[in-house]
Parts: C-alpha cells; structure tokens; sequence
C-alpha cells in the first residue's frame, strides 16, 4: 500500500515541471538523483537512482558501466526480472529504478562493499552525454522514502 | 484493505493533477495526509483461513536432513521463498526480518525461526545457501533440494514459483512470489501474510506478537 506514495510523489514532481517550466526546448536535460546502493550480501548488488528529463524529447540509458564490476540494467515484469537492452526516460518525465521495480544489478564485485562506500557509475545514453553518478552503500535495509 | 488502497490512489492522482495545473498550494497538503493515514494500516494481512504448515523435507545448510513440520513445531516461524542470485528483493525482505530480529530480547531471538527456501536449488547449494544466509543472520535456516518438492510447497501457501530458466540474454533468472507467511506457535498455522513492501519497523512491531502467537 505504502508503494503508491513513492511514484505519485514522483509524478506530482514531473507535473509541476510540466505545468510551470518555462522551457521549451527540445533537446533531452538530463540529471540523476536519490542514487543508493544497499550493502550488498554476496558478489552481487543492486543500485537505484532516478533519472530526471526536463527536457522536450526523450532518451534512453542504453548501458551502464562502472569500475567495481559489470552491471545491467533490470525491469521487473510482473514477478520476473528481466535484462533489458536500453529503457526510456520520457521527455518531461522521469526514469525510476526502486525496489521491486527496475533496477541497476552489479555483478561479480572485485572487492567487498560496505555501507559508507561510494560507487561511481556511468550512465550511458542514445543521445545525450553519459552521466557519472556517485552512489552511496546504503545500510542493507535502506528505505528511500524513510531516509532510513 | 485493497479497496481502501485504491480509494488513496485515486485522492492522490486527483491531487496531482490539480497540481499539473499549476493550482495553489493548498490542494499539495493533501496527498500528505492521506498517505499518513496509509502508513497506520497494519503490514501483515491476517488469513482468515491459516494455511497449513507445508510437507517440506530438504536439506539444510550443514548438509542435513530439515523436516520443516517437525523442526518448526510450536515454534513462530517466518517462511520465504526466494534465491541468492537475486540482488533485490531476497536479501531486502532477509534482511528486514534480520534486523527487526536483532531488536528483540535474546531469549526470543532464539525462538523465532526464520526459514529462507531456496527457489534455485541447482545453484543455490547447502554451503552456497550458508554462505549468503551467514551473511544476513546466522541464526537463519536455509533450505535446498528438489525443486518439484520446493515448488509443491510453496503452491500450498499460495506462493507461485517457477524453475529457473534463462532470460533472452542468457542469464540464469528464478520467478517467485515474494510473500513472507508467519505461522503461530500455538495453532501452527500459517496465520499472517507480509508482502515485499514490509518494512523493517513493521517487522520490529510484529515480532514480539508472531513470537505469542498474537495477531498483530
């Protein structure tokens, strides 16, 4: 039940930016926020973020790398997680990886992460510039809307 | 409960579009308060019917035989299915309980049983389960063996999983429902439901109760 309020806060934003931006530009504006990573248990872990898009035309993150080992990019359909090629942040709209939705996966990390560790990863894209996000180890049961 | 859901989305979407429309300040409180109001229900979805305990007998992290009726009788114990190569949902809901678990008093630390099946048994071995659980909560158990018999048991608790397969880029992936089932240890029952969006202060809440076998 809780889950609603993450996404209709999302999108109120993304309204807000709709109704009263003044920008009329074409062109993708992207920028990244809320990026964690929960301490991982094993070689594998899982990275959130939203990709924001103030701009008029969408774009799609086609890969992401990063140095502590290969990461693909995940959506959740139904209960089955699936590897997908390339998502799409819509124009004036967001792209949001959460738990139990989409997700960035890492795998096969070199060495141990631990809450308190930041990540740095790349954000590849069709169109735009790639974006080199920080993203903070969170605590293991780190909840984005609590902060805690 | 669900109804009462949708009636909060829909408040919430009309006062997203009055925003949208650039509308004043005053309609933005109320998303707010429904949302806390949506916080105070209960996590845990109590089952009018109790399921019954499943018929699962496999095999352990130390390699041995885990009759799952017979180790868990009388005690309050936490059912879930799912598989270490899952980087989301398994080691969040495992590590919930975990810490909620650590906030207890250690006498009741150490009647709670926490029961982690594995939905991969090919990959997910005795030692390789071990191995992940030891790095969530020691105390937990972990369960491997044939997937017929792990797949039977968790459709008696109206848990759908489904064998591992390779997704169109080759990868191993496992499909499972991600429900927690708490059964009491006074009826056995399986009499309470956690979905994946059960927080570690709902678990904090709850435990102390499952452990008497009160509803929450």
């Amino acid at each position: 039940m809780r889950r609603f309020a993450g996404p209709v806060a999302v999108l109120t934003g993304a309204l807000v930016l709709t109704g009263c931006g003044g920008s009329d530009d074409a062109k993708a504006q992207l920028s990244v926020g809320s990026a964690y990573m929960p301490q991982p248990v094993s070689d594998m872990a899982a990275g959130f973020l939203d990709i924001a898009n103030k701009g008029g035309e969408k774009d799609e993150l086609t890969s992401v790398t990063s140095d502590v080992g290969p990461v693909s990019v995940h959506e959740t359909v139904g209960q089955a997680m699936e590897e997908v090629k390339s998502l799409d942040v819509p124009a004036h709209g967001q792209l949001v990886f959460k738990s139990g939705g989409n997700h960035l996966m890492f795998d096969k990390l070199k060495h141990t992460l631990k809450q308190g560790d930041n990540v740095t990863v790349k954000l590849h894209f069709a169109k735009s510039g790639p974006l080199t996000v920080e993203m903070p180890v969170k605590s293991a049961t780190y909840n984005p809307t609590t902060g805690h | 409960m669900r109804k009462k859901t949708f009636a909060a989305a829909a408040l919430l979407a009309a006062a997203t579009l009055t925003l949208s429309a650039c509308g004043s300040g005053d309609d933005g409180n109320s998303p707010v308060a429904v949302v806390s109001e949506d916080t105070a229900t209960q996590a845990a979805t109590v089952l009018d019917t109790p399921f019954e305990k499943p018929d699962l007998v496999l095999t352990d992290t130390h390699g041995k035989k885990y009759d799952f009726r017979a180790e868990t009788k009388n005690r309050p114990t936490l059912i879930y299915f799912g598989y270490t190569h899952c980087p989301d949902i398994c080691p969040l809901t495992m590590n919930n309980i975990a810490v909620a678990k650590k906030s207890l008093p250690k006498a009741e630390q150490d009647k709670l049983l926490v029961v982690f099946v594995t939905t991969d048994p090919a990959r997910d071995t005795a030692s390789e389960l071990g191995k992940w659980l030891k790095g969530i909560d020691t105390q937990f158990v972990g369960l491997t063996g044939d997937f017929a018999t792990i797949q039977a048991g968790a459709r008696t608790l109206g848990i759908s999983i489904e064998p591992t397969s390779k997704d169109k880029n080759g990868k191993l992936v496992s499909v499972h429902g991600t429900q927690v089932v708490a059964f009491s240890p006074k009826t056995n029952g399986g009499y309470l439901l956690y979905g994946q969006d059960t927080t570690v202060d709902d678990y904090t809440k709850d435990l102390p109760k499952i452990i008497k076998g009160e509803t929450p």
